[in-house]
């Protein structure tokens, strides 16, 4: 049967197409040539599984870019407000102390060590002062504008951290010194120079976080909670070695270096939904969202990074 | 596509990025068409494809209409990404064709994405048989153990869900009018 024949053929035109093999040879029967022509272009036949799947992802996260901007955020606070874990109360004296910080609360959790906030400048910091025992520090990095770079850099070494690097004119328009503190947080204190300053659009204090793939982490960011990339500088090479991101109402600065995973607040109008697509993004889930007794309902996941996420909202301003 | 009809589409998905599925649904069989003729597998074509409209829904907002098609600004991020995948594979971006498809690209990709169309209104068992082997690489030893048929009936099933194609994509500049979007069903 001429139809068997051909449909043999045919298979064997498949085959060789799936394994990438000649199949030229078919193009010389006229038979066969218009249907391999036809299977050469399947080959490209995208999986509607697939189609299907990153349609609903990108219709879940329309929801979410809004919902990052929803007000879920807690009075006085940023959209990304950093939590920083340190064994004692010396990092709040050390910001009250270098930066002229005000501690605006304190909460004392028995057996869950002690929960403070701290205002500086236009921007909230969060401690978790766990107690000499319990687990080790999670240093981060900030980006600190103050009026006079050179003033508090000395304060800041007063007060005890070390310098990285002494106060100098910077390329980028800034005045800046770099220190570490006690607990290895590093603080990029910095004064705007000139009109083109970052320090016109950012808050007192921005968290700047590290990462070796820098492209690949805001990536993950923008799938995970929505974050929008504002800027980045790029080298030959593909290093980055600055990028910006908002966040709602909040910036994030980042550099290509090794991380230091650090906890950060994220104030968002739904944290079941945000939870979720993190999740999906590739985080890993440390606890799945649930009202606590400080009044937010919080989702904790750790990016791929080791950065730990609050996903938090106050739960009576549903 | 009427280019009004894009402009408001456009206009509307900036205003409530809800719409941008419109904009998806319209646009995601071009792209993936454009990535999988330069990806060289199926993981990458999808990764880049995912990769295309995360990015376009991020920066849909800076998206200015200046009537050049809103596929062309797609293809630029879908360029953008494809030599972000070869640099971190360590490999030159040089390999690749010309990021902007020429009029005998378009023509390419527009075939294609007729041929998609079609393959999604097969009968059932056709598109099942068109999807196992092109999609999920299985031989016809495997399709025909999957949907409990002998391997003969596979192939004739194969063949004629192809001839099928076939057929239509020959009738194709008539029968496309006012068929658009469909696909997902």
């Amino acid at each position: 049967m001429a139809d068997q024949l051909l449909s043999d053929r045919l298979d064997e035109v498949i085959d060789a197409l799936v394994a990438r093999s000649d199949a030229s040879a078919a193009l010389g029967d006229p038979e066969l040539a218009p249907l391999a022509r036809v299977a050469a272009d399947l080959r490209h036949y995208p999986n509607r599984d697939f189609t299907a799947h990153l349609r609903a992802r990108l219709e879940r996260r329309k929801t979410m870019t809004t919902a990052t901007l929803a007000p879920g955020v807690r009075e006085g606070f940023t959209t990304v407000t950093p939590y920083i874990w340190v064994p004692d109360r010396g990092l709040a004296d050390f910001l009250i102390r270098t930066f002229d910080a005000v501690e605006t609360r304190v909460d004392e959790n028995p057996g869950h060590g002690i929960h403070r906030e701290l205002r500086i400048g236009s921007s909230m910091v969060m401690i978790g002062e766990t107690g000499p025992t319990d687990a080790p520090a999670r240093p981060q990095a900030f980006h600190v504008f103050v009026p006079d770079a050179d003033a508090t850099f000395a304060r800041a070494l007063t007060a005890g951290a070390m310098s990285l690097g002494e106060p100098e004119d910077r390329h980028y328009g800034e005045r800046a010194g770099f220190v570490v503190d006690a607990y290895g947080n590093h603080w990029y204190i910095a004064t705007a120079l000139g009109p083109q300053s970052l320090g016109h659009h950012l808050r007192t204090v921005t968290p700047y976080l590290h990462a070796l793939d820098v492209d690949g982490y805001m990536k993950f960011l923008t799938r995970a909670f929505g974050a929008v990339e504002e800027t980045r500088a790029e080298q030959p090479g593909g290093v980055i070695p600055y990028a910006r991101m908002r966040f709602g109402d909040a910036a994030v600065e980042f550099g290509t270096h090794p991380p230091m995973p650090g906890a950060y607040f994220l104030y968002v109008a739904d944290p079941d939904a945000v939870y979720e697509q993190a999740l999906a993004a590739g985080a890993k889930s440390l606890s799945a969202p649930a009202d606590q007794p400080s009044g937010l309902r919080i989702g904790f996941v750790e990016d791929p990074l080791g950065n730990h996420w609050y996903i938090a909202r106050p739960f009576d301003s549903r | 596509m009427k280019t009004d009809d894009e402009r408001l589409l456009i206009e509307a998905a900036q205003a409530d990025p809800a719409r941008f599925v419109e904009l998806y649904d319209r646009n995601v069989d071009r792209v993936y068409a454009y990535v999988s003729r330069r990806a060289g597998s199926r993981t990458v074509a999808e990764d880049v494809t995912s990769e295309v409209f995360e990015q376009a829904l991020t920066n849909l907002g800076k998206f200015e209409w200046r009537g050049v098609p809103f596929v062309a600004w797609l293809f630029r991020i879908a360029a953008n990404a494809l030599a972000d995948h070869w640099k971190r594979q360590g490999r030159d971006s040089h390999e690749l064709p010309p990021d902007v498809p020429d009029e005998r690209e378009h023509q390419d990709l527009e075939r294609r994405v007729s041929l998609f169309q079609l393959v999604d209104r097969l009968p059932d068992a056709q598109r099942q048989v068109i999807q196992m082997r092109f999609v999920e690489d299985r031989s016809i030893r495997e399709v025909a153990a999957a949907l409990d048929r002998s391997e003969g009936a596979i192939k004739q099933l194969q063949l004629r869900a192809i001839d099928t194609l076939r057929t239509g994509m020959t009738e194709r500049p008539a029968e496309r009018s006012g068929k658009q979007g469909h696909h997902h069903g």
